[in-house]
């Protein structure tokens, strides 16, 4: 099992729980400030910046998945998280990344998929 | 590779990068056990790091190098480690192994700090004189670095399409676990959580993931190998229900799970909105633009400002003068209505500061106001984005705008027109009739054939089709309406209206409504061609039409229009409010309100009455309100649906009223049971007729003498049962508190009495000694006490017998006793008896004649007359509920009878004789289905005055013999039949001897010989009848086993003989009842059901009931 591990947000009631739009992992918007994204940090930026944090990240999203183990789980492949670390994805994130990072994903040649569903193939 | 590993070369100085592992992760402190010694230095360079950390980032895109100059070399280093570690922990391996080949080296210095710590330097150093030399190329480098990580990151997995990733057989399976809805994101937290907790322990959860949709309400999904490891998982978590069932979802359905889409609500600028909180919760609001990541919309809407702000604080702080409110009602617990913005009312109110003005817009209390509208920002979760369904008159409003000038640049009515189209869709039905407004067949109509989704096929009307159908999309039809239709709301504000089309525009129907014979205006989809009438809603939530109900503190108000969800009310001061049902505190009952009209006539709920002044309106009065206000109604007004308010002391009765309050206040002296004689006092009180219920102790002054309460004085405000709630005269108190805990404080000295003088004491309020002015109940109540408190009638039996087949209590119903005592009003009482209830209602033929001959008792009964003609009535629904065969006939017709009659002969035959004269109202409902009542003279007199003339009564014997009477009273009452307390004395019996008796209701503290001659028999030999209530009428009994030897034949009172009735053929009988009373007669024949055939001397042959017969020992 993968040590790595993203903060768990504390109350899952807290309306201010944010996914991010890349990867979606949820968490709260302090620990994005404070340790940024846990995946995507290098492209999203937004460890130290709330207003980063406000472009990468939503409150609107549907549906928790908790990933234990995010190699073994259907689930997380499915969402395309399983390489990521554990912790608590949104199933369903509504909102594009910002311009600037998409671009950045187009330059490397890394295809995007919103998470919003709108896309399936 | 494992963190632990990653970490170890670090730790000999990465402190840094320990403590913040620490701080963030419990786990990976597990796994990488701190150094305490090391930790002594790492708080001087915790701020440090967080400054690295940003610097990380600008390093890393080769911005922010040169900083790194500031660094010691350790710390250099711990950066570029600590960077990989931290954010791309498990992202990058290859690149990592490359720096593990690096920090393994690092390892094995490990013993040699000071060398590794040059090593590194150097190394950094040289990597840093690398960057100097080409940016260009780092940049690359970093590029290409980022590249990988990001392919890492995402990119293997991005491309698959998704259906590569539909589940196996090999991957876990999900489960569905029921869970208390509401909890379902808790509980996949929950899980979470146990799974962090529980990994290192002796028995973690297998499970490897769970989730949750919102759209799936009362279940989580729970992937896992095994249902076992499922409910090991849940096992112990709240609100989960592993017991309703673990179940496994199908494969093909796993992807579906998570591809649930919730149905996209977009807004879009000018669309409509609700919003869903706060003061304009329900108001429509028209969307101007959405921030970028869609959480915040820009609305704009209708204001609703307090012109009449409460609190005068408030406006003090913002340092203005306040003009006073001109009605100076308060409205903050109100809604203020919408109204556009204007600023000059605004001004007006709150100051002219408190409104600035920037370009087109006002600024006032931090909201911003353009043409009229406020324009605010919402959260989206705030506002209801589907079924908004704006009506007309809201669109209306919002395009008129301000001052009622057209404003059609801001309003696009075709966002509304197409929402509206699309609900027409699905309002469609097989025979609608509809037209076709846009398309190649634009004007076309017909009935709908059918509906295929968006297809409707239609049967077009008109020559140039034929019996063909065409197919059209539903959109482009409309529910076609002509005036002279009677149409039916089916949904909106108006729904269930109906009315006549006036006429059409377009999709806007305007009918006439049929109720409130105004003008409504709906869309043609909401409607529907409707034969009936419709009545609308007359409740909404808990309250009615005509409703009393309480707005606030200070007003009140009648509910005259009900409209979906909200009232139309006229409160006291005759204005016009619309409010929802939340907005009302209680409804309020005006039933027991007073309130006195111009004429000082009590006015009453119900009552007709007119103005007297003003308009001379006339109407009913549905509600007053503080004896000063009273609501009426009257259909003919159209205003406020006929309902208006007026002063209650302005009003007369259109009916002329009887003088009830007068009569009351007329005649004191029958209501003191001082003055009317004896035990009669009781029946008077009547006056107080319409007067609600209401206990004597209510106002009596107490004192309480007992519990911790004790000694303080209050009075008493209610009553329920043994319970007072005493309002103290300290501390303005009310307590709850037993009765028996309380002594009146008999008003003028202050002495205490038990609180049962307090009813006694104050006459005034009622009757007397029986509690109750009731004339009806009075009656059964009244014969209890008589036989209770006479002196003469030393039977407890007679209280008793009278009590136990009580009608009432019989009834099923109301205990007489204590209706009587509590009731004073008859109708009010009535209710709750059905028998009473038919009696005081239906038109007593009896009534009139009742009136003056029963009054035996003089003056005093003037109060029961009209008790008497309800009761008069009340005798045959009595009958038939006595008629039931449950009843034990026997000891029923026996037990009461013998007193009964004894009293009847003791008391002075005529009228002159009290006992007689209630005897008939005693067992209220006995004499009415009674024959052997009917017997006693008393009741005679009340029914024979009915037929015959007064004279009759001047003796009652005849009356009781006159055929008539008793034939056309009783006739067909055979099987209820009341042989009367003292039948021994009745007419042409108290002369006979030789009747068998028994002796009965001897018992008791009025007993005959403490009840040792109980149920002897012995025969009688002569009657004594003493014609008063003095001395008791006895008579001579032999006994043919005497308690004494010696003494075989005692005197009898006659009050506990009861006959034996005859059982065999042959006995000698004489008869009690009937035609033939007084005859003596042979018994021939026995017939089931008691009844017998007997042969009297004069060779009359009746068929008659066992128990109007006494057996007669003919040898005596």
């Amino acid at each position: 099992m993968s040590g790595a591990q993203a903060a768990i947000p504390p109350q899952p009631r807290a309306k201010q729980l944010r996914a991010c739009l890349l990867c979606s992992i949820i968490q709260t918007p302090a620990d994005f400030r404070k340790h940024g994204c846990p995946n995507c940090e290098e492209l999203m930026q937004m460890k130290g910046y709330t207003d980063r944090i406000q472009a990468c990240t939503t409150t609107h999203f549907d549906g928790v998945i908790g990933v234990i183990d995010p190699e073994q789980s259907w689930v997380a492949r499915w969402q395309r998280t399983s390489k990521y670390v554990r912790g608590m994805y949104a199933v369903r994130v509504k909102g594009r990344i910002p311009d600037d990072v998409e671009a950045e994903l187009e330059s490397r040649g890394i295809k995007y998929r919103p998470r919003d569903q709108s896309e399936q193939d | 590779m494992s963190d632990a590993e990653e970490d170890a070369p670090f730790n000999n100085e990465g402190f840094e990068e320990n403590e913040e592992v620490e701080e963030e992760e419990d786990e990976e402190e597990e796994e990488n056990p701190p150094k305490p010694s090391r930790r002594d230095y790492d708080d001087d360079e915790e701020d440090e790091e967080d400054e690295e950390d940003e610097e990380d980032m600008g390093a890393e895109r080769g911005k922010k190098r040169p900083k790194r100059t500031k660094r010691s070399a350790v710390g250099r280093f711990l950066d570029v480690e600590a960077e990989v570690d931290e954010d791309e922990e498990d992202e990058d391996e290859e690149d990592e192994y490359a720096r593990d080949e690096f920090v393994v080296g690092g390892e094995a210095d490990e013993d040699d700090l000071a060398r590794r710590a040059a090593d590194h330097a150097r190394f950094d150093r040289r990597e840093r004189e690398l960057d100097d030399q080409d940016l260009a190329k780092i940049a690359e480098d970093v590029s290409q670095r980022y590249r990988r990580t990001a392919v890492r990151y995402s990119g293997d997995m991005s491309d698959i399409p998704q259906r590569l990733l539909m589940p196996s057989v090999h991957d876990a399976n999900l489960w569905q676990v029921r869970v208390r809805p509401g909890k379902e994101r808790d509980l996949v937290f929950s899980l979470m959580r146990k799974a962090i907790d529980l990994e290192y322990s002796n028995r973690p959860l297998q499970i490897v993931s769970a989730f949750q949709r919102d759209s799936l309400p009362g279940m989580i999904y729970v992937e896992a190998r095994s249902a076992k490891q499922v409910s090991d998982a849940c096992n112990g978590l709240v609100g989960i229900y592993p017991s309703r069932g673990i179940i496994l979802v199908p494969i093909e359905e796993m992807a579906s799970l998570l591809q649930i889409k919730k149905q996209d609500l977009t807004v879009t600028p000018g669309s409509w909105v609700r919003i869903r909180r706060g003061k304009y919760q329900g108001d429509i609001a028209q969307v101007m633009d959405i921030t970028e990541n869609g959480e915040e919309v820009g609305l704009k809407f209708i204001p609703r400002i307090d012109l009449n702000p409460k609190d005068d604080g408030s406006v003090e702080i913002m340092g203005k003068k306040r003009k006073k409110g001109p009605t100076g009602i308060s409205s903050s617990s109100m809604r203020p209505p919408q109204r556009f913005f204007n600023y000059e009312e605004v001004v007006k109110v709150y100051g002219r500061k408190a409104v600035s003005k920037r370009n087109q817009v006002y600024v006032f209390q931090n909201e911003t106001y353009k043409d009229g509208f406020i324009e605010k920002d919402f959260k989206l979760a705030g506002l209801q984005l589907d079924n908004v369904n704006p009506t007309l008159d809201e669109i209306t409003r919002f395009t008129h705008g301000q001052d009622g000038a057209e404003n059609d640049a801001n309003v696009d009515l075709s966002i509304i027109a197409e929402a509206s189209r699309k609900a027409a869709i699905s309002v469609l039905q097989p025979g609608d009739h509809v037209e076709v407004f846009e398309g190649e067949q634009s004007g076309v109509h017909g009935t709908v054939h059918s509906i295929e989704q968006d297809i409707v096929s239609i049967q077009p009307v008109g020559v140039d089709f034929d019996g063909q159908r065409i197919q059209l999309p539903a959109r482009s039809v409309r529910k076609r309406f002509k005036p002279g239709d009677h149409v039916k709301v089916m949904t909106g504000q108006n729904a269930d209206e109906t009315g006549l089309v006036v006429s059409v525009s377009a999709n806007v129907v305007t009918f006439l409504s049929d109720m409130s014979m105004q003008e409504v205006s709906v869309f043609s989809k909401d409607l529907r061609e409707a034969a009936e009438v419709g009545t609308g809603t007359n409740v909404v939530g808990n309250y009615e039409l005509h409703d009393l109900v309480q707005l606030d503190m200070q007003t009140v108000g009648v509910i005259f229009k009900t409209e979906r969800d909200s009232f139309r009310v006229l409160d006291q001061n005759g204005q016009v409010r619309l409010v929802q049902p939340h907005q009302i505190s209680m409804r309020r009952d005006s039933n027991r309100a007073i309130a006195t009209d111009a004429e000082g006539h009590e006015l009453r709920v119900n009552d007709n009455v007119k103005e007297v002044d003003g308009e001379g309106r006339k109407g009913r009065v549905l509600h007053t309100h503080q004896s000063f206000f009273a609501f009426l109604h009257n259909r003919d007004y159209n205003e406020h649906g006929g309902v208006f308010v007026t002063r209650a002391r302005s009003l007369v009765s259109v009916a002329p009223k009887g003088n009830i309050m007068k009569l009351g206040a007329a005649d004191l002296s029958k209501m003191n049971p001082a003055l009317s004689g004896g035990a009669m006092g009781g029946m008077v009180g009547s006056g107080n007729i319409g007067r609600g219920p209401r206990d004597r102790l209510i106002g009596v002054p107490v004192t309480v003498v007992k519990g911790p309460s004790k000694g303080y004085i209050g009075t008493i405000k209610d009553t329920n049962g043994a319970i007072a709630r005493v309002e103290l005269n300290t501390g303005n108190k009310v307590i709850s508190i037993d009765k028996m805990k309380l002594m009146w404080r008999k008003p003028p000295t202050g002495v205490l009495e038990p609180l049962e003088n307090a009813i006694a004491g104050r006459p005034s309020q009622g009757g007397g000694s029986t509690r109750t002015p009731n004339p009806y109940n009075n009656r059964s109540s009244f014969g209890q006490r008589t036989g209770a408190q006479t002196p003469w009638d030393n039977r407890t039996p007679a209280w008793e017998t009278n009590r136990t087949p009580n009608p009432y209590a019989a009834a099923g119903k109301t205990p007489a006793w204590n209706a009587a005592s509590r009731t004073p009003n008859p109708y009010a009482d009535g209710g709750r008896t059905p028998a009473w209830n038919s009696a005081s209602r239906t038109p007593n033929p009896y009534t009139n004649g009742n009136a003056s001959p029963a009054r035996p008792a003089g003056g005093a009964w003037g109060g029961a007359t009209p008790g008497r003609s309800g009761w008069g009535g009340a005798a045959s629904p009595r009958q038939t509920g006595w008629a039931s065969p449950a009843r034990p006939s026997g000891a029923w017709a026996e037990a009461p009878s013998g007193p009964w009659l004894l009293k009847t002969v003791q008391g002075e035959p005529p009228l002159s004789a009290p006992t007689p004269g209630f005897a008939p109202y005693t067992p209220g409902a006995d004499l009415g289905v009674t024959p052997a009542a009917a017997a006693t003279p008393g009741v005679f007199d009340a029914y024979a005055d009915l037929r015959t003339p007064l004279a009759v009564f001047s003796d009652h014997r005849n009356a009781v013999s006159t055929p008539g009477v008793s034939v056309g009273m009783f006739a067909n009452q055979e099987g209820e039949f009341e042989l009367p307390l003292r039948w021994l004395l009745e007419t042409d019996i108290s002369n006979k001897r030789g009747m068998m008796v028994e002796v009965r209701s001897s018992h008791g503290a009025n007993g005959w010989y403490n009840g040792e001659y109980e149920g002897k028999q012995g025969v009688v030999l002569s009657i004594f009848d003493t014609h008063s209530e003095q001395f008791p009428s006895t008579a001579r009994v032999q006994f043919p086993e005497p308690l004494d030897p010696s003494q075989p034949i005692i005197q009898v009172p006659v009050e506990v003989l009861a006959p034996i009735h005859p059982e065999k053929p042959n006995e000698e009988v004489l008869i009690l009842h009937g035609p033939q009373k007084g005859q003596m007669a042979k018994v021939n024949m026995v017939e089931p059901g008691g009844t017998m055939v007997v042969t009297t001397r004069m060779f009359v042959v009746e068929e008659i009931t066992s128990d109007k017969l006494v057996r007669i020992q003919a040898d005596v």
